[in-house]
């Protein structure tokens, strides 16, 4: 079953608004994501057996796409003249590992998880334009013998310690870091500045002095993961996943910004995620909505996101703003964002074996409240950060 | 009236500082700014660092993975770092394939790699011919003060220092790396490389670590990496004003002391962190 955004619209001035939730309901499991759920994948590579690869879809798929056939050969090849059993052990142990995982991800969705399944060396084979490492790498938890323990039981409403501070970077017009228990996200605005390509238009003008829609102000989301942010190592042209939770940063944030304000301008949004210690995108969506109003930029409400997970089969419950280890073991993820003095939700992402319809209400339900109980810890950042600037300023 | 005169006449404005030997932060021409530097942030790394020069804020992360060695070099690792210059960082990045600057920044960082030995890539090697570590050296941005050779530099040879591989083991039956993590240990770090960066204005004066604006009024930059007991690593000079040979024997010696500074705070922040 999956849930899409829920859009703001703009009737009028920005306060008269109607909020409409868009739900389908389909039969299948969604395998993957967009808050980067993905399936525990030592889990899968424990349990299936040894596939050879060329018999799963994927390994058969499009060549050049990312389900590449899996390269066998690349790991022996380094092994010069070794043609005794031992040294080709390690190459077929190797190749055995990719082979369990793409034995796992099924057909549907299987451009995130064929990301995930493939780790290539520091650069694209074509790219220039960064130091060339090897073709291939295998992160050391593949090897390890023992599991993860399995993150303990808890209060399913609790919301982990936040620290917030605006104002941080020198270079930006508005900036924010957000720290909740191990997700650590940065974010930087920037502009307003002359839009490219804005084109000209007329049109009805909106109330309070705004300009007509075409003319209005665009916001440009940018989302990226640092290297070292998750367990595994992600090569630095992100992919699919970052655009995609750039949409949904832009998708939360345009309802809060009055960007009638900013005729033919652009602002630029840049979300880097130092960790990923659960609930990325919902940090990010707040971290970004901190920056926005450390910048200046008029809005109608901050914007503030929670993550929420529920817990697979044996008494599936939803538990609010997950960790790593929780998120992993997912059986479906949310994300909710919420204006909360207007009290309209600005966002909502969600996918997943969910349950039932009412499942879904209650965990957004929980979500709206979770980020009500956020929202005092943001005033006080931005006091904070506004008297630190009042303080700086006759310098 | 200052600041009036400052967006005019960059260049006159600082000069009338440079006149009184000074800059208009209040430093001295051979002074660097406060640096900071915190390790062992980021519980998802291998071993990460962040420094702060001044306003100029770089993070490192060091990701360890398992590959196949080269096929020349059958007995060593490989290190690979990456600088990535963010459009958070400064206006003046945009998003997408790095640009000029952040793969000079890289290439810098190879060469520094390279030439002091920071890493013996054979203590990398688990493995001869088959299994090795390749350590990838992840440095971003987040703040673009300039000087950002510098702040690189010091931030890779913090995490280097902070990063714990785990202990790993082939298995001589299967043939299969057998890896405990519970188990760490740090690695081994042969030198100390430092970078020094300096600035020139009007083919004459010089100054040490300079912020944005003064990287950009500057007729040249000049980074010197300098290694324990005053050896020479690395020296980069990308065009600009020439120098004479006294000249550069000046930078080469506030080199040294930079070394000494920097090596100090470097062995307090170990020291702090080691009883864990």
């Amino acid at each position: 079953m999956t849930m899409s955004w829920a859009r703001r619209e703009h009737v009028g001035d920005g306060h008269t608004c109607k909020c409409k939730i868009i739900s389908t309901f389909t039969s299948e499991r969604t395998q993957m994501c967009a808050l980067g759920l993905r399936w525990p994948e030592r889990l899968a590579f424990r349990q299936a057996g040894p596939v050879p690869p060329s018999a799963h879809p994927l390994g058969q798929g499009p060549p050049g796409g990312p389900a590449a056939a899996p390269r066998l050969g690349c790991c022996s090849s380094g092994t010069a003249g070794g043609g005794a059993a031992p040294a080709a052990a390690i190459p077929t142990a190797l190749a055995r590992a990719r082979g369990f995982k793409r034995a796992e991800a099924p057909a549907p969705g299987p451009r995130g998880r064929a990301e995930a399944a493939r780790t290539p060396g520091a650069a694209m084979p074509g790219d220039h334009r960064r130091i060339r490492g090897p073709e291939e790498s295998q992160p050391p938890q593949l090897y390890a013998a023992d599991e993860d323990e399995a993150p303990a039981a808890r209060d399913p409403t609790r919301l982990r310690p936040v620290y917030a501070r605006a104002g941080l970077l020198s270079q930006a017009k508005g900036s924010a870091y957000l720290e909740a228990g191990g997700t650590k996200v940065l974010c930087a605005v920037s502009g307003p500045r002359q839009a490219e390509g804005s084109e000209r238009g007329g049109g009805p003008a909106g109330a309070g002095g705004e300009a007509p829609a075409a003319l209005r102000g665009r916001l440009l989301c940018d989302f990226r993961r640092a290297p070292f942010a998750g367990r595994r190592r992600r090569a630095p042209p992100g992919g699919g996943e970052e655009r995609e939770l750039a949409l949904a940063l832009q998708e939360a944030l345009e309802p809060a910004v009055r960007l009638g304000r900013y005729p033919r301008a652009q602002l630029e949004v840049s979300a880097l995620l130092l960790e990923d210690g659960g609930s990325a995108l919902a940090a990010a969506l707040t971290a970004a909505a901190l920056a926005l109003a450390d910048a200046g930029v008029e809005m109608y409400d901050l914007v503030v996101g929670c993550g929420l997970s529920r817990t697979p089969e044996p008494a599936p419950t939803w538990l609010l703003d997950p960790t790593r280890l929780e998120e992993e073991r997912a059986a479906a993820g949310l994300t909710v964002a919420l204006m909360p003095v207007l009290n309209q939700v600005a966002g909502l992402l969600g996918s997943g074996e969910g349950g039932p319809p009412e499942s879904w209400a209650e965990a957004v339900r929980l979500g709206l409240e979770g980020c009500q109980r956020l929202y005092p810890v943001l005033q006080q950042c931005l006091v904070r950060a506004a008297r630190r600037r009042g303080a700086a300023a006759p310098s | 009236m200052a600041a009036g005169f400052k967006t005019v006449e960059p260049l006159e404005y600082y000069r009338r500082f440079l006149k009184e030997n000074c800059r208009p932060d209040g430093r001295e021409l051979g002074e660097f700014r406060t640096t900071t530097v915190n390790i062992g942030s980021i519980s998802t790394a291998d071993g990460s660092a962040l420094v702060k020069l001044g306003n100029t804020t770089v993070i490192c992360g060091i990701k360890a993975e398992f590959a196949a060695p080269p096929t020349d070099a059958p007995d060593k690792g490989y290190v690979v770092p990456n600088v990535d210059l963010p459009p958070l960082c400064s206006s003046r990045f945009r998003s997408g394939p790095p640009g000029e600057e952040a793969q000079v920044a890289s290439q810098f960082i190879a060469d520094v790699i390279e030439n002091s030995q920071i890493i013996q890539k054979e203590d990398l090697c688990i493995s001869p011919g088959k299994l090795s570590w390749v350590l990838y050296c992840d440095i971003i941005c987040l703040d673009y003060d300039g000087n950002i050779l510098d702040a690189c530099t010091f931030a890779l040879l913090a995490a280097l220092k902070n990063a714990q591989l785990p202990e790993v083991t082939i298995n001589e039956e299967t043939g299969l790396a057998e890896v405990n993590l519970k188990k760490k240990s740090y690695l081994n770090i042969r030198t100390h490389p430092v970078a020094t960066s300096f600035a020139v204005f009007d083919d004459t004066l010089l100054i040490v670590d300079p912020t944005g604006e003064e990287e950009h009024l500057a007729t040249g930059t000049l980074t010197v990496v300098m290694d324990e007991e005053g050896k020479l690593c690395c020296l980069h000079k990308p065009g600009g004003s020439g120098l004479t040979g006294a000249k550069l024997q000046d930078c080469m010696s506030r080199a040294v002391t930079r070394h000494k500074e920097v090596k100090k705070l470097m062995d307090e922040v170990i020291k702090s962190m080691k009883p864990k």
